[in-house]
């Protein structure tokens, strides 16, 4: 019975992780793929903790959704604010408040940014030394 | 040490004594019959349902090599593991690219859906060995993040695309498409 027992966590234990909820699964979908599983970005994608810094910034919250990644995301306005409220507690620390409701989002998604990054410096200063601009990126 | 010389010329002589050459022979041959015997009985083939994979994924794994792999269901590429890595790990003296594109494959074995990353290989040039051509659940290039025609090699180092990884990240919620 107990290696019938240790047996069974060893398998659990190694089978691989299911997405905790909806919004964790539409995140690994729709963002991680160039922000990255953990946020921290990459030399040409900006790290999502720096979100932390904008909190409680006039404006931040409506320029979290009108990045084009986040806008123009294939997902509902409903699976969009679950997912937006997600993400804000995640790499602020604290869920949006209030939080996200699927009406501000159809408001806020019909307006997408052009220049994210230009918005971004009229939010507040920020450190943007790791980034390379992505004109200037080789392909 | 002697001691161990002592220990082991004594069982040698010992087993001398006791078997005979044929005997020993008759046992080794038995041995070697009845272990490739083995994965033929149905206890074995069972057993193989339940191995766990590299990334922990239960079930047969197939055939990495092969285009129909059930992982590659949505990929756009030369397959690494015919190039000299894995599906899982990149072949030596390339980079695997930090940002790559996400999406979903039904594994026929358990009939789960998993979240699969295709993190593109990077700073050799193109492999040319298993061209795999799939895109189930491609968006157009407009979804440009959720699209596998651009060179994902734009977040590494070197932009030079070599071959295609298939890595599991979770237990998908849903299959995609979304609705």
């Amino acid at each position: 019975m107990k290696r019938a027992l240790v047996i069974a966590v060893v398998l659990l234990a190694s089978s691989p992780a299911v997405a905790d909820s909806l919004a964790e699964h539409d995140y690994i979908l729709n963002c991680s793929g160039c922000h990255r599983m953990d946020g921290s970005g990459s030399r040409i994608v900006p790290s999502l903790h720096a979100m932390r810094e904008l909190m409680g910034t006039p404006g931040a919250r409506q320029y979290w959704v009108r990045v084009p990644g986040a806008a123009q995301a294939p997902l509902s306005d409903a699976r969009l604010a679950a997912l937006m409220n997600w993400l804000v507690t995640r790499f602020t620390g604290k869920p949006p408040a209030p939080a996200y409701t699927p009406e501000e989002i159809a408001t806020l998604r019909s307006a997408p940014l052009r220049d994210p990054i230009a918005h971004r410096d009229t939010l507040a200063p920020q450190n943007t030394s790791h980034l390379e601009r992505l004109e200037r990126t080789p392909r | 040490m002697s001691r161990l010389d002592r220990w082991f010329e004594g069982l040698a002589r010992q087993s001398a004594r006791r078997l005979s050459r044929r005997n020993w022979l008759s046992r080794f041959g038995g041995v070697l019959v009845g272990g490739a015997t083995l994965p033929l009985l149905p206890v074995a083939r069972a057993a193989e349902k339940n191995a766990v994979g590299e990334d922990g994924v239960r079930g047969r794994e197939g055939d990495p090599t092969r285009c129909e792999y059930w992982r590659h269901c949505a990929i756009d590429g030369f397959l690494c593991s015919c190039c000299g890595g894995s599906h899982t790990a990149c072949p030596p003296g390339t980079e695997m690219s930090p940002v790559t594109w996400i999406g979903t494959c039904r594994h026929p074995g358990d009939g789960k859906d998993y979240i699969i990353s295709y993190n593109d290989c990077c700073g050799k040039t193109f492999c040319g060995r298993c061209m795999c051509n799939r895109n189930e659940g491609e968006r157009p290039l407009y979804h440009w993040y959720r699209n596998n025609d651009l060179n994902w090699c734009g977040g590494a180092l070197a932009q030079t695309y070599s071959c295609s990884t298939a890595v599991v990240v979770k237990t998908a919620k849903e299959a995609q498409p979304e609705r």
